[in-house]
């Protein structure tokens, strides 16, 4: 009679097949329309601020790992999803130093401090934009940002001009075609928006994102933009160009949809994706920020353990007989 | 293994085997020389039992531990007991099995001792709870619980297994003679049956109701059956049985209208075995035969790390030994070759949800979880309805984290009775 070691273990002995690697890989393939498209459009600087950032967040996270003596997790490639997110929402001329303190902040106070992967209560990504934006607010002027490059259409950033000389004006410099295509300036990986909406739909076929946030999201941008502009069209834009500038568009596919920081009940997420959306607006038209978008997702980060709160009653919770 | 769909937007379904539309005569597995019987009861080393090593057994005779012991178990050969000693389950619980030689000479030859029956729950208790399919005659004999409704299972409950569609495909007169054997005995009137919805299984019903349960996993399931089929909620941390509702799987109906027509027990059980390549065989197997035996019949090699799986790959459990004995309510074996095991982690949850909406129960897993992981295990019933879990395992298989998600589950519902049981 053979007497071999047996594995022993607990039921299920199947697994879909799914991993964490799986999920930021294909989050990563999700951003190359968009990354490519900017890579081409700010050219070789543009290369140099993704491969840094990309870099340094997984180092800085390497590093915390040898501190804290555990186990190594890079190889998740979760920093590398914050990394590279964080490089598309820089502007392509940004110092290293900038994108360096940025990812140590997303990477190390933004989720290492909090536990490592899944314990951040905030988007990492979003964690160091707002550090970096609030300290260093000069270096997101993206009319400044580029003033060295030649663009064959408008080289104004279109949430700045809408800030200063009102809807009216905006109008006719930039067109909704044009915006969608990505000819505008802005961030690396945020300009060209039918790329984002590309990756974004692959993302939710794939089941890595919920549909229920980006869809959310884009309803409430509609809806609320829809309100302002009827109230007073003069200073007031149109849905389009909120949708299609900024950070609207990467925010709704790849920073509200962050597994930790968001809901995973459906009325939460669509609550959450909603009102994400109407903070912005309000920002943008009413608040002092030309885009409100980080802000507006963080914010909404704080509300997410509450409003997840709203869930389904498990089978035979509550009843008494039957 | 099925893995995940490229497209996921909708959930990935898992789909019940059926069984094949013209299924091949299970193989005979010949009765071993020796046999392993296990008895729900620890050995208690103060007194003495009525079982002793080296004592003779008759064919059918009912062994039990001690004179006022409520749990037995009856001996499927003749022969002497040349073993008895303690076995722990995958929880931890204390049994006892017994090694019966087989007497070669008799076995064959010799009729099981004749039991009298008569037409009543508690004679049919008194024999007939390890026939083939293990009948829950116990709870059909409890006085505190009144049962009401009869279920038979003919669609198997967990995947890979087609034990019961197969015995119903084969033996349909038996089957509908075991209900009215039921309705005698137990004088319940209503009694149902659950058929895979696209099986090809077909036969007249008599008075059973028929449910037709759907193709995806984990529908047959008894809290699913009750949600679906008889509109009843399944209480969080109740049993179907506190409803009224007893389940019995369609081979032990079939037993019991064997074991009343013969006035005897039955000793031969089904089984539904998948080699490593997926290769589907059926055996008809001795209760008590080791389950390297069964192997050998099919050629199954089984090499280091490889595991074997009993009663599905969805709930079922994995064994140690070879040696592990067939058992009453034994419907399928998996063996699962060491290199396409699926590794789990020790990840914390990311949160992604995909548990939470997989649930067919509603449990909030991904918080769950947490408070698991932390062995707060009364926060975790009472907040995050760790009672309403129907242990399908489904979070697990989906859990991008590769947490051991449904071992979390079990292990906290353990631990839990032991709290509620110290206050």
């Amino acid at each position: 009679m053979n007497n071999n070691k047996l594995t022993v273990s607990h039921a299920p002995f199947w697994h879909d097949g799914d991993s964490l690697f799986q999920m930021n890989l294909n989050i990563m393939i999700a951003t190359l329309p968009a990354v490519i498209f900017g890579i081409i459009q700010f050219g070789t600087p543009a290369v140099g601020v993704l491969a840094l950032s990309l870099s340094s967040a997984m180092v800085w996270e390497l590093i915390m790992n040898v501190i804290s003596k555990k186990k190594i997790t890079i190889g998740d490639l979760d920093s590398a999803v914050i990394g590279l997110l964080f490089g598309m929402m820089l502007p392509a001329t940004s110092p290293w130093w900038l994108v360096i303190t940025g990812t140590f902040v997303a990477v190390i106070i933004g989720k290492m401090i909090f536990g490592g992967i899944g314990a951040n209560p905030f988007n990492p990504v979003l964690m160091g934009m707002a550090f970096l934006m609030l300290s260093w607010k000069v270096f997101f002027d993206f009319d400044a940002a580029y003033v060295n490059y030649e663009f064959n259409f408008t080289a104004l950033a279109p949430l700045a001009a809408l800030k200063f000389q009102g809807a009216q004006a905006v109008a006719e410099l930039f067109p909704l075609g044009d915006l969608i295509m990505g000819k505008q300036v802005g961030a690396i990986g945020s300009t060209f928006g039918l790329g984002i909406i590309i990756g974004g739909i692959y993302l939710i076929l794939r089941g890595y994102i919920r549909w229920e946030i980006p869809v959310s999201f884009i309803v409430g941008i509609i809806v609320t933009a829809l309100c302002f502009s009827m109230a007073n069209p003069d200073i007031y834009a149109g849905p389009g160009i909120h949708l299609f500038s900024g950070y609207t568009l990467i925010g709704a596919f790849f920073l509200a949809t962050e597994n930790s920081s968001s809901p995973s009940n459906r009325i939460p997420m669509l609550l959450y994706g909603f009102f994400a959306a109407v903070m912005i607006i309000l920002m943008r038209n009413i608040g002092v920020y030309a885009d409100g978008t980080i802000l507006a997702i963080l914010l909404l980060n704080v509300v997410n353990p509450l409003i997840d709160t709203i869930r389904p009653k498990a089978l035979g919770k509550g009843v008494n007989n039957a | 293994m099925i893995k995940r769909s490229f497209f996921t937007l909708s959930q990935p379904g898992l789909i019940y085997d059926l069984v094949e539309p013209d299924p091949k005569e299970p193989v005979s597995i010949p009765i071993p020389p020796n046999l392993i019987l296990l008895l729900n009861e620890p050995i208690a080393n103060t007194r003495q039992a009525l079982i002793k090593k080296g004592a003779a057994v008759e064919k059918g005779e009912k062994l039990c531990l001690y004179n006022d012991s409520t749990e037995y178990t009856i001996s499927p050969v003749t022969g002497i007991i040349t073993a008895i000693d303690s076995y722990a389950d995958v929880f931890g619980k204390i049994s006892t099995y017994l090694v019966i030689n087989n007497d070669q000479s008799q076995t064959s030859q010799t009729d099981s001792a004749a039991y009298d029956l008569k037409d009543d729950i508690t004679s049919a208790d008194q024999y007939l709870r390890t026939l083939p399919g293990a009948p829950p005659l116990k709870a059909l004999a409890r006085d505190d619980v009144k049962i009401n409704t009869i279920v038979i299972t003919g669609a198997d409950s967990d995947l890979l297994s087609t034990t019961s569609q197969y015995v119903m495909l084969k033996s349909w007169e038996m089957l509908k003679e075991g209900a009215r054997v039921l309705k005698t005995i137990t004088k319940i009137p209503k009694i149902c049956i659950t058929i895979p919805e696209n099986s090809n299984i077909q036969g007249g019903l008599d008075s059973i109701v028929l449910f037709k349960t759907a193709s995806k996993y984990p529908s047959n399931l008894p809290a699913m059956v009750l949600k679906d089929h008889l509109n009843m909620v399944l209480p969080a941390g109740k049993t179907p049985e506190d409803l009224g509702v007893c389940f019995i799987c369609a081979e032990a109906v079939v037993s019991l209208a064997k074991a009343y027509k013969k006035k005897s027990a039955e000793f031969e059980k089904i089984l539904t075995v998948t080699g490593k390549k997926g290769t589907r065989y059926r055996a008809k197997a001795t209760i008590g035969t080791p389950l390297h035996k069964v192997f050998k019949a099919f050629g199954i090699r089984i090499n280091d790390q490889d595991r074997i799986i009993i009663g599905g790959p969805m709930r079922g459990f994995s064994t140690f030994t070879h040696n592990h004995p067939v058992q009453p309510d034994m419907d399928t074996i998996v063996i699962q070759s060491s290199d396409i095991i699926p590794e789990i982690s020790d990840y914390p949850c990311v949160n992604c949800g995909k548990c939470l909406r997989i649930c067919p129960a509603n449990v909030p897993v991904n918080i769950l979880v947490r408070y698991l992981e932390a062995d707060q295990y009364e926060e975790a019933a009472d907040k995050y309805d760790l009672d309403s879990c129907i242990e399908c395992g489904l979070c697990s298989y989906v859990c991008t984290a590769k947490i051991p998600l449904f071992q979390y589950i079990q292990l906290g519902k353990n631990e839990l009775l032991k709290l509620r049981a110290e206050v």
